[in-house]
């Protein structure tokens, strides 16, 4: 309090530099939001000369795609989610085991496609699909998809099965529950919510991959990010912005629950 | 926990709800389309619906792979990995390639020859109908479109524009940084500048655009190459094709090489300022047709070439591809003007005349020299 | 993004564990049904993951149209695209440096900072970018960045530059701005962690000493930290030598990173061996992070 005085420079500069964070934060979100609505923006104009909505109308009109796209983009995560869900419970179940033999190296081992940078196997996969006939359909793009979300619901999910309670788990043994149903009925409802937070890290990556996509998918299979990269290459900054604003939403949503499925003791748990 | 289950529910109901497959009564014409989003728009907005209701039960598909040697390679490996696989019905009725492609994809025998059986084939008049730099394509293109690029510029920012190569020259060392483009690898009006560069300055442009194939031609390129780089230390680079008009729209540079078809469609959209000008400079710039193909086993082949007939009629060319869009006809252009009245025709050349035309409008090289031409580009001016 | 980087300390150190025990076979039998469980998942990672990659280190070694085997591919690389080599190496070290500098930035003033409000201020905003698609991303700065972009216009408005002077950030310096901007919150999401996990007794004691908080963050805080800052900052490295969209978005003229040369050779030529060889030498600048990484990591432990 004594050298209150002496203190405003330092609470001047610290509020300077955070509404400079906050600039630097927000302002590139601000210019999205504003070509959103941007009717026409020629130079040298510092704001758009004309507002409007009708881009909207252009990228939700049947013949656009990007309806086809979101739907395609919604699909396939839900697909991924559920095919990576049905892989790392049963291996999630079985890392959970500390007693594990090779279990770091295992652990590692769903590490490594997110340790790689990710395009150089892309595009040998794609290769490798066209001799397989998955290239450019839903199957070859939720593979891929999976791959790349495995390390996600696998670590996740045996960090849930660590934190379930091993007493219950034997009481419903030692009252006469098989190995399947005490499973099902006592170790698997309180992983759940473990589970459920991966499938949402899943969901996520799912709908923002894109370089996979690029490679396996196009031009069969178009998502919302190829959309966007395609409109924005073409200089179609109104649609690509708003295709960008559909793909933000359910992101910004699905963080906002994450938090409360993904306790801080599983958390605490994930990848040891 | 209720949140949980009943996000699940969600989940499994979206999926379910989207597995629902679409109703297949119809018979769907396939078209792929390897150029920009406007000729993709061109399609599903303008003949397709018009195909469409000519043939009741038949639904146009139309795909884009996206503009140049990208896009059209991507329609390659669809078709050949169809053929490679043994299938009997590929799922692609219509392709629309550019050149180089088109002349790969006839060589590797994943076209079939349709030309002779359509009404409107004696309308392929054209050089370009014939042979896609170098390979003769005859019988198995009908043109969609003729485009050439030439430099758009900003006549509030530019009184006086150069009209050849050297004065291009002139006009960027006094003016640098005004003058932009998109490079090699990010879209072909970049390219196409630079092939007009080595028209100008790498010699035998003759040669070059017609044959024979020799590697003794490029001899002279490295110092047109080195040229070319120091030039491009006084110019901005644009991201694409699209870029390039972006940014003369957003008034960051005052000219720059575009497509001209891509100039008109924008203009109309209100993307580009009224005042835009374009340019065709000496000693020329390259421009290619696009053309509609149809794959050796489409399965709709008959209604493939129910729909490049109508696609190729004088009607439909001139007043989709002239007048509503104000692109040059891919057909004979005789057969189109008698379509029309003298002033949407004349609208057609009132940046660029017919005299410019003739003069400076040049084929991309032959396609061995243009391989060759953008690796060197690549290693020599890039790298 | 970020949980997997939590952890990662976590799961390396432990690897020499593995050297000391021994697995009998009868040790493993009993645990044969659960190791069963594995399979499904582990097949995917190899069929989908170890055998594309075997087939990339194979055929980058490998000239299609000749038949033949030997080093023209990273020939052709080096003649093509060694400016692009060296940008892409420039460029995600520049990225992960200055990431790591904000996020103990950040981190520091999280744990340390004093006024509370300040704090749950600064807590709420970082996390922002976290959120954003990587594609999403890269289409805001595009429009952001460009000479006459939103944040050229805002600077022109306040008077800070002269219309003449805009220019624009569409190039290494753009990408460097968007991977810091992308990136920051998870290396910084670590960081904090790892700094809230520290004994606060001893930063107390340092602060009673009269140890200004710079001080306290430097010389006692970041060296305990030091190991999951290097573990953000490798992480940062390989996610942005991965990334295609954005410089695609931002940049695909010269010079451009090699995320987009590999896309460039493989859709326009379908040339894979340059590709390979290309996503091979991205590899090496990997490995040569990690090995930095298993190095420090060994000394450390070296010490103790």
């Amino acid at each position: 309090m004594m050298n209150a005085c002496g203190r405003w420079p330092a609470i001047a500069l610290r509020s300077l530099l955070l509404l400079l964070f906050a600039v630097v934060i927000f302002g590139p979100l601000l210019n999205l939001l504003l070509w959103t609505v941007a009717e026409a923006w020629y130079f040298p104009a510092k704001l758009p000369i004309h507002w409007g909505f009708s881009y909207w109308g252009r990228v939700f009109r049947p013949e656009a795609g990007a309806m086809l796209a979101l739907g395609n983009s919604l699909w396939i995560a839900v697909l991924t989610v559920l095919v990576s869900t049905a892989l790392a419970i049963p291996a999630g179940y079985a890392l959970s085991r500390r007693s594990l033999p090779w279990r770091s190296v295992f652990l590692l081992v769903f590490l490594l496609p997110q340790a790689f940078p990710a395009i150089a196997v892309d595009l040998n996969i794609a290769r490798i699909f066209y001799g397989l006939g998955l290239n450019g359909t839903v199957t070859g793009v939720v593979l891929v998809h999976t791959l790349q979300g495995l390390v996600f619901s696998v670590w996740i999910a045996s960090a849930a099965f660590a934190g379930v309670h091993a007493e219950q788990v034997e009481a419903a043994r030692n009252l006469g529950a098989s190995p399947w149903r005490a499973f099902f009925t006592v170790s698997l409802p309180q992983a759940s919510p473990g589970i459920i937070a991966s499938a949402i890290f899943v969901f996520l990556i799912s709908l923002d991959e894109f370089s996979g996509t690029f490679f396996v998918g196009a031009p069969d299979i178009s998502t919302l990010p190829l959309q966007l990269y395609t409109a924005a290459t073409e200089g179609n900054y109104q649609i690509a912005s708003i295709t960008a604003l559909l793909l933000l939403l359910p992101s910004i949503l699905f963080m906002l629950v994450v938090e409360r499925f993904l306790r801080a003791d599983v958390l605490a748990k994930i990848g040891t | 926990m209720k949140l949980e289950r009943k996000l699940m529910c969600l989940a499994l109901g979206l999926g379910l709800g989207l597995a629902a497959p679409a109703s297949q009564a119809e018979t769907v014409l396939t078209v792929v389309s390897g150029g920009s989003q406007n000729m993709v728009d061109y399609i599903t907005d303008y003949l397709g619906p018009m195909f469409e209701k000519l043939n009741p039960g038949v639904k146009v598909k139309a795909l884009g792979v996206g503009p140049d040697d990208a896009g059209s390679q991507k329609i390659v490996e669809k078709l050949q990995a169809q053929k490679s696989a043994g299938v009997k019905e590929w799922d692609v009725d219509v392709v629309v390639p550019n050149q180089q492609k088109t002349g790969e994809m006839v060589k590797a025998g994943l076209l079939q020859k349709y030309r002779d059986s359509i009404s409107t084939g004696k309308f392929a008049v054209s050089q370009s109908a014939q042979h896609a730099l170098g390979v003769n394509v005859g019988g198995y293109v009908m043109p969609m479109f003729e485009s050439q690029t030439a430099l758009a510029y900003n006549p509030a920012l530019v009184s006086n524009p150069p009209s050849s190569y050297d004065e291009l020259r002139q006009w960027v060392a006094k003016n640098p940084k005004a003058f932009g483009y998109n490079g090699l690898k990010n879209g072909m009006s970049g390219v196409a500048f630079v092939v007009g560069w080595m028209y100008a300055y790498g010699g035998n442009p003759a040669v070059i655009q017609q044959g024979p194939y020799d590697k003794k031609n490029e001899v002279s390129w490295d110092k047109a190459l080195a040229e070319l780089k120091a030039f491009n230390q006084q110019v901005t680079f644009t991201p694409g094709n699209a870029g390039t008009l972006d940014m003369l729209n957003r008034g960051e540079i005052a000219m720059g090489p575009v497509w001209v078809d891509m100039f008109y469609s924008w203009k109309a959209d209100g993307r580009l300022p009224p005042n835009l000008k374009l340019k065709l400079i000496a000693p020329g710039m390259p421009g290619q047709p696009y053309y509609y193909a149809i794959p050796a086993q489409a399965r709709n082949a008959a209604l493939a070439r129910k729909f490049i007939e109508l696609a190729t009629s004088p009607q439909v060319q001139a007043n989709g591809i002239v007048k509503r869009f104000n692109w040059y006809p891919g057909i004979d252009p005789n057969a189109v003007k008698s379509q029309l009245s003298a002033k949407d025709w004349s609208e057609l050349f009132t940046d660029v005349t017919p005299a410019d035309l003739a003069a400076n409008a040049k084929p991309f090289p032959l396609a061995p020299y243009f391989t060759d031409m953008r690796e060197r580009y690549e290693a020599r001016v890039q790298n | 993004m970020w949980v997997k980087c939590m952890n990662q300390t976590n799961v390396l150190p432990r690897l020499p564990a593995l050297q000391n025990g021994r697995c009998s076979l009868s040790r493993v039998a009993p645990h044969v049904p659960v190791l069963l469980l594995l399979v499904p998942a582990l097949l995917v990672v190899f069929v989908l993951f170890v055998y594309p990659l075997g087939y990339s280190l194979v055929y980058a070694f490998r000239d299609e149209k000749l038949g033949v085997w030997g080093l023209m591919n990273f020939r052709q690389a080096w003649l093509l695209y060694a400016k692009d080599i060296f940008l892409t190496l420039g460029v995600s070290l520049a990225s992960s440096f200055l990431i790591g500098f904000f996020a103990v930035a950040i981190a520091g003033y999280l744990s340390l900072g004093e006024n509370r409000r300040a704090v749950a201020i600064l807590k709420w905003l970082y996390r922002w970018p976290l959120f954003i698609p990587v594609v999403v991303v890269g289409q805001m700065m595009r429009t952001f960045l460009a000479r006459n972009g939103l944040m050229n216009n805002a600077l022109m408005a306040l008077g800070v530059i002269e219309p003449l002077q805009a220019v624009s950030f569409l190039d290494w310096r753009g990408m460097i701005f968007t991977f810091v901007w992308k990136q920051l919150p998870f290396a910084t999401l670590l960081i904090a962690g790892a700094m809230a996990a520290l004994d606060r007794s001893m930063l107390e004691a340092a602060r009673n000493l009269g140890a200004g908080r710079l001080r306290v963050l430097c010389g006692i805080v970041v060296p305990q930290v030091l190991p999951t800052v290097l573990v953000s900052l490798i992480l940062s490295f390989v996610s942005i030598l991965s990334v295609l969209s954005v410089p695609m978005m931002l940049n695909a003229g010269s010079p451009t990173m090699i995320t987009v040369d590999m896309a460039w050779r493989v859709a326009s030529y379908s040339d894979y061996g340059v590709a390979n060889a290309l996503g091979l030498i991205s590899w090496a600048m990997c490995a040569v992070a990690a090995c930095f990484y298993l190095r420090h990591g060994v000394r450390e432990r070296g010490l103790q």
